[in-house]
């Protein structure tokens, strides 16, 4: 391992040690904004009237893994809503 | 009414019945007569505007006179193109099994209220803002007063709906970019959602600014001289100017002419006499015109041009 090589390996272990913490309390705030924005997508599933569902047909394909990803972070195996079952 | 011959857009509500349909031809028509390339548009679902004019129109454009055309929007039609439209940009996009379960979220909102009223609503936008045709002017006959405000607020509606979206989506983006250390969000505009949702804000605030437009789009107010229609004319008067809709003109349908006399008739014109006041002063201070009722009722271009001359007559006086 020559020198410049070194010295960034150790600002890597610094930095992380000083930013882990903050990266974890991010990346959950990132997932709860996520949430917020699913919600918004999904509401007539949960019998909420969503003004917005009809204007956003072509936006669901792309939010079927990131629904996925969602039901299992919530802890649900499979989907809990039935008539949208993405696994 | 001839100062509504330069704009671009006109919308002709009022309650059931009172003959929007007929007015809305009647003007169409002479728009095209002084020369102004005229697009007549129904989108009552009653689609009276082909029994009106004695022509069949359909979901695409077809001439009526020179200078003249029309179509009627089928609501059925429009929901069925507007989901299959939102398919098709899907289908090279994703795998099958994204797609079919997409689908089936499609076909749950698809059958919601509302999806006929959307899609007449993306149709009306496209005529409006594409200019397709080269039209000077593009006459609305609407539904039902209560239908045609809520049709024209949807973008309203929407707009501050998909802007939320929008922020709330841009705002995960960004912090899930923070979190995974890179700090130049750069790669936020290639997120397809958001992409998306930023055309169609833009759509709607494009479609919102045009309906403010007041030197260009105006409502015109159709009612007859009785009670309901005119309590409820008042109503859409106010709604629509807090809509921010301008009203361009109210047009007074079937007064009774001098030329009817007799104890009945007098009796009814004293009654039309007091309505007439009424609509002078309750509603909004933009020119009228009256068109009397005529010996027989009106269908075919003949009978809409004795309209026609009432509705384009010079000054008219006001009341």
């Amino acid at each position: 391992m020559d020198g410049p090589e070194f010295w960034r390996n150790v600002a890597d272990v610094f930095e992380g040690m000083a930013l882990s913490g903050h990266r974890r309390q991010l990346r959950a705030e990132a997932l709860e904004l996520e949430d917020l924005f699913l919600l918004m997508c999904f509401m007539d599933l949960m019998g909420l009237p969503n003004p917005g569902a009809l204007y956003l047909l072509d936006v669901y394909p792309y939010l079927v893994e990131e629904f996925h990803l969602w039901h299992r972070r919530m802890g649900f195996d499979r989907s809990p809503i039935a008539s949208f079952s993405c696994c | 009414m001839r100062h509504l011959l330069d704009r671009r857009v006109l919308f002709f509500g009022g309650k059931g019945g009172v003959g929007k349909t007929t007015c809305a031809a009647a003007f169409a028509l002479a728009a095209s007569r002084e020369g102004r390339r005229t697009l007549l548009v129904s989108t009552d679902p009653a689609h009276s505007t082909s029994d009106v004019l004695e022509t069949a129109l359909g979901p695409t454009e077809r001439e009526i006179l020179p200078g003249l055309a029309g179509l009627e929007i089928d609501a059925a039609r429009e929901a069925r193109r507007y989901v299959n439209e939102a398919k098709s940009r899907m289908s090279g996009l994703f795998g099958p099994a994204v797609l079919a379960e997409a689908a089936r979220q499609i076909e749950l909102a698809s059958a919601m209220p509302g999806v006929a009223d959307l899609a007449v609503f993306d149709r009306m936008s496209d005529l409006v803002l594409s200019r397709a045709g080269g039209y000077d002017l593009l006459v609305f006959d609407t539904a039902p007063t209560g239908h045609a405000l809520q049709l024209l607020r949807l973008p309203d509606l929407l707009s501050s709906w998909v802007e939320a979206l929008t922020r709330r989506r841009r705002e995960g983006l960004e912090a899930r970019a923070i979190a995974a250390g890179a700090d130049a969000p750069g790669a936020r505009g290639a997120d397809p959602v958001l992409g998306i949702l930023e055309a169609r804000s833009a759509r709607l605030s494009a479609m919102r600014a045009e309906l403010g437009r007041a030197d260009r789009v105006a409502f015109v107010l159709v009612l007859i001289p009785e009670r309901l229609p005119l309590e409820e004319s008042v109503r859409a008067a106010h709604e629509f100017s807090e809509a921010g809709i301008a009203i361009g003109g109210v047009i007074v349908n079937r007064v009774l002419p001098d030329a009817a006399s007799g104890g009945y008739f007098e009796a009814r014109k004293a009654q039309e006499r007091v309505y007439l006041e009424e609509i002078e002063r309750r509603l909004p201070p933009v020119p009228r015109a009256l068109v009397p009722q005529l010996e027989s009722d009106v269908h075919g271009l003949a009978g809409l041009d004795r309209v026609r001359a009432c509705l384009v007559a010079e000054s008219q006086p006001r009341g």
